[in-house]
């Protein structure tokens, strides 16, 4: 198990990878490994490093009286003006709202990805095409339904009314809990798919033996399934994690006055305050905050497991 | 009556096409370097270099145009001088013209009579809030592919400076002379000589009289802690700082940290009783999450058909107006086709269908007549001049000021 | 067992009940009289003949549909190579390449929205297109379609393609008859996953359009100033009612009965 820090490794590792072959494979696996990995590389590169690198520099520029970025003297003030404590609130809010959506979401997602991996027969694809039907659907109209759903006159308080649970509308609209449910719907379909993908993979004699041998279903489960489904439950927190962290839009339409988040407020940097260099500043540290303690997390859970 | 190019513009659209030919020319030697530049990016470091040499400052700014490039694409000199007649048959430039607009901005058939009486086929693309707008038009530094915009009135100043837009022919717009007199010689954009002013609206508060009771004159309705949970404020650091402002007496504009300080401390004391900073005032109010929001004049106009009884007011302690305008930019491809719909939509007729339609003033004294009572007549839509005089425009504040708005914005929100 | 099976039935009856939620909602608002989908006025059919009159709308869902189809074939392409390749291959530099692949995530849309914005507009002279929104797409759903592959990739057993080769197979017939139908269900849950981003994506697009490329999301969002019209709930009600009836085609046709329920297997023991 050489260089230790990446993702996809991290997950392997409690399936316990047949010995790694690297240093003997022949040339021309070498070469087809490059034609892999290559196209890949290099379009991320030219269409997306290459961009970035631009906003890199954008970042530690300036601007003049004219309000035109100038990089006459380079400098990092950019990045030291980011790290203000007043932001932090904002930091703290987007972290809650994408840790908390990312364990609901592996929560909900993975009893729905194993029912339809082995109950779903031979409607599976049928009922994982229907788990992303909804999305089809344009977002700002799905979040305009669950505005019509959560508002003070909406759908929800009027079952809740009708039950009488309330007696009086409650402001569920423009909460956390608007917040939650929103971003938990919007990213559930990506944590429902890579689970499904993992757990379909499972090979069923694997788990009978397994069921023999731990004599009961909830040994099973947690000494084989779980662990060997390891790699997707880990691709669906990549997939809800680090895209939640990002979305300000969610928290804008279905948020308050007190749900803002870091996103919005780089969003804020880069349109109203026409101050790029500092929006450019804000969103790299954030980028290597989510970066950093993803590949942190990644190496933790492997190093847990593996014990 | 509607800017049909008649005799005597005849000449001018000849010299006109010329310009636009040498234009075109230049357009694809842009082209050319253009695909030279691909070749050479596939091996990475001529993209380095275009970024950290000037290529860099001008395209980045958000409210910039080139910085080290002049102001060149206005034709008049330029295009003249460097002007080696290509004899190109022209290809009649005018068919086609490049629109980037607000959503339901116009009457609902101002395009199809445009194309109808000019032949010009249209196409009309939308952008979804201002900030897109400006980062698009000054993504090349002049316009970003389009013949005409709308910006507001405060981007003009920087937008002629960085030569964004281009200098107007009034002899392509003989409709000019509607305009009201006190429309013809902005502070913005002096003698409309790059723009022309296109609606205007004041910057009030909306609310439905069965939550909030009393007749509302001054701002503190928006404070009021019996509305708490149910206040909207609009999602727009300059106006939210306006409203404080005009409580606290302070000059809107203002660039003084403390006073600045003491918007934002008010702001502060404001933000627990709000439900939220709003992007779609209209939607909150008539879906009645709101009670009570600070709203521009022409969304009232549009709350009211959903809700007919919500109210608006323009407090009497001090609101701000704003107007947007039409411009033609400087990379315009139909710059001629571009100052044709400018005139056409200054044909009385033309420009009371647009009112009619969104329910914003416009600065047009012909049209008035066309105008529907509802707004012509409703003082709210329509304030005397009395109030207009005493309304306040928000100005173009350099960078070291807008931060310090920025800069508490964020805070507040955060 | 046959209880846990019913109990999480169930469950998964009620999250695909949520799931679908906002949907009736939005196709009931479909036929809503205001012309702003927020209050409910009253019934009409009116939106459905007057969307198919709206060329300009008519317009932004093709160039959505074919944004989406490029984005969709570009990244599943570049993606799945990357994922199966990161997977399988133990090679110098595939840490970074694995960090080079979270990078798009992390990276606030608005950020790779304006570096492709100024990328294009500088270097090459290009002030939007349909072209320039779809190699954006590609760029953004690339990392998805890899994290999905890699993940089902790699606990694969490579002796399979292995023994594929001792028994005579070329290392092109092992991958395709070995590794491609084993990742296949990635690819296409990648796939999926790539259309509703491409679909969805506002921020990058709307700095990456120009001149006649103005897709679905900026269509939508422009009219949110001045009240989106229950023309976008109908639009959205017909995409939903086609592909249904679509799926529902296809699945009477036998179209998705291609792998053999392995979970059978699991079920067998359990009485």
């Amino acid at each position: 198990m050489a260089s230790p820090s990446t993702p996809a490794e991290a997950a392997a590792a409690p399936v316990a990878a047949p010995t790694p072959t690297a240093g003997r494979r022949p040339l021309s696996e070498r070469i087809a490994g490059l034609v892999f990995v290559a196209p890949g590389v290099v379009w991320l590169a030219i269409f997306f490093l290459a961009p970035l690198a631009i906003i890199l520099v954008v970042s530690l520029g300036s601007r003049d009286a004219a309000n035109h970025i100038t990089l006459a003297n380079p400098s990092l003030d950019n990045y030291l003006r980011a790290t203000r404590p007043e932001y932090l609130p904002a930091f703290a809010n987007s972290l809650r709202y994408a840790g908390i959506t990312t364990i609901l979401s592996i929560l909900i997602g993975y009893p729905i990805a194993y029912w339809i991996s082995r109950y779903g027969g031979s409607r599976k694809i049928l009922l994982l095409i229907l788990v992303m039907l909804p999305f089809w659907t344009s977002y700002l109209i799905r979040t305009y339904a669950w505005m019509i759903i959560l508002r003070d006159n909406g759908v929800l308080n009027s079952i809740l009314l009708t039950l009488g649970v309330i007696s009086d509308p409650i402001p569920i609209l423009n909460s956390d809990f608007a917040v939650i449910l929103g971003m938990t719907y919007g990213f559930l379909p990506f944590a429902i798919l890579p689970m499904y993908v993992s757990i379909d993979r499972l090979d069923g004699h694997l788990v009978e033996a397994a069921r023999d041998l731990f004599a009961s279903g909830r040994g099973a489960f947690l000494h084989v399934t779980l662990p060997l489904t390891m790699p997707g439950i880990v691709a669906a927190a990549l997939l809800t994690f680090i895209p939640a962290i990002g979305d300000y839009v969610t928290p804008d339409l279905l948020g308050g006055a007190q749900t803002t988040t870091i996103a919005k407020i780089i969003q804020v940097l880069f349109t109203s305050g026409r101050d790029w260099p500092y929006g450019s500043a804000l969103g790299f540290l954030l980028m290597v905050v989510t970066l950093g303690g993803t590949l942190l997390a990644l190496r933790t859970l492997r190093r847990e497991v593996i014990g | 009556m509607t800017g049909r190019p008649g005799d005597p513009t005849d000449a001018l659209i000849e010299r006109e096409l010329e310009r636009y030919l040498v234009e075109r020319r230049m357009t694809r030697r842009q082209l050319l370097e253009a695909v030279t530049a691909l070749g050479a990016a596939v091996a990475l470091a001529p993209i380095v270099a275009a970024c950290t040499n000037a290529g860099l400052a001008p395209s980045a700014a958000p409210s910039t145009g080139p910085s080290a490039a002049p102001p060149s694409i206005a034709p008049s000199e330029v295009a003249v001088a460097s002007a080696t007649p290509e004899p190109t048959p022209v290809p009649s430039p005018e068919k086609e013209l490049f629109v980037y607009n607000w959503d339901a901005y116009i009457g609902a058939d101002t395009v199809t009579k445009f194309q109808d009486q000019t032949g010009i086929q249209v196409h009309y693309d939308k952008f979804p809030d201002a900030d897109t707008q400006m980062t698009k038009l000054r993504s090349d530094g002049k316009g970003g592919g389009y013949d005409v915009s709308y910006p507001a009135s405060t981007e003009l100043p920087s937008l002629i400076s960085d030569g964004v837009v281009l200098k107007l022919d009034k002899s392509l717009i003989p409709n000019v002379s509607n305009l009201r007199p006190e429309w013809t010689n902005p502070a913005y954009d002096p003698g409309n000589a790059y723009s022309i002013p296109n609606y205007w609206w004041t910057t009030g508060y909306a609310w439905d009289p069965a939550k909030v009771p009393g007749n509302q004159t001054t701002w503190d309705a928006l404070f009021d802690p019996a509305s708490k949970g149910h206040i909207g404020m609009l999602d727009d650091q300059r106006e939210v700082f306006a409203v404080a402002g005009f409580k606290l007496g302070i000059d809107p504009n203002t660039t003084d940290e403390a006073q600045l300080d003491q918007m934002l401390n008010l702001l502060e004391q404001q933000k627990p009783l709000l439900r939220k900073y709003t992007d779609d005032d209209i939607g909150d109010m008539t879906s009645g999450n709101l009670w009570i929001s600070h709203a521009w004049s022409g969304d009232w106009y549009q709350m009211i058909a959903d809700k007919p009884n919500i109210k608006y007011v323009i407090p009497t302690t001090g609101a701000v107006r704003g107007n947007d305008t039409l411009v033609v930019l400087s990379g315009a491809p139909h710059p001629i086709a571009a100052q044709l719909w400018i005139n056409f939509n200054l044909d009385p007729q033309i420009s009371a269908a647009n009112t009619n339609y969104i329910g914003y003033m416009g600065p047009n004294a012909a049209a008035e007549q066309y105008i529907d009572d509802a707004i012509k007549g409703d003082p709210r839509l329509n304030p005397p001049q009395a109030v207009v005089d005493k309304l306040v425009e928000l100005i173009f504040l350099p960078p070291a000021d807008l931060d310090k708005y920025t800069q508490r914005w964020n805070a507040l929100r955060a | 067992m046959r209880q846990r099976n019913r109990w999480l039935s169930g469950f998964a009856v009620l999250i695909y009940a949520i799931l679908f939620a906002p949907i009736v909602v939005l196709i009931v608002f479909s036929f809503n009289q205001s012309r702003r989908n927020f209050v409910w006025q009253g019934f009409t059919l009116d939106w459905y003949p007057k969307l198919f009159a709206n060329r300009d709308l008519i317009s932004a869902l093709g160039v959505t549909l074919e944004v989406a189809v490029f984005a969709v074939i570009g990244s599943t392409i570049l993606g799945s190579l990357l994922g199966l390749g990161l997977a399988r291959l133990k090679f110098r530099g595939s840490g970074a390449t694995e960090t080079l692949l979270l990078l798009p995530m992390v990276t606030p849309e608005i950020i790779m929205g304006i570096s492709l914005l100024i990328f294009f507009a500088q270097l090459f002279g290009s002030n939007g297109s349909l072209g320039q929104i779809s190699l954006a797409h590609i760029t953004f759903c690339i990392s998805y379609v890899a994290v999905v592959v890699r993940a089902r990739a790699v606990g694969m057993d490579p002796r399979l393609e292995e023994a594929a080769r001792d028994l005579g197979a070329s290392a092109f017939g092992a991958f395709r008859y070995v590794t491609l139908p084993l990742i296949l269900p990635a690819v296409f849950a990648g796939a999926m996953i790539s259309f509703a981003l491409s679909f969805d994506d506002l921020v990058v697009t709307s700095f990456n359009a120009g001149v006649g490329s103005t897709t679905l999301p900026i269509f939508i969002y422009s009219s949110i100033k001045f009240g989106v019209t229950p023309q976008i709930n109908a639009i959205s009600t017909i995409i939903v009612v086609v592909v249904s009836i679509a799926l529902f085609i296809a699945w009477r046709l036998g179209a998705f009965r291609s792998e053999p329920p392995l979970a059978a297997v699991e079920d067998a023991p359990a009485t």
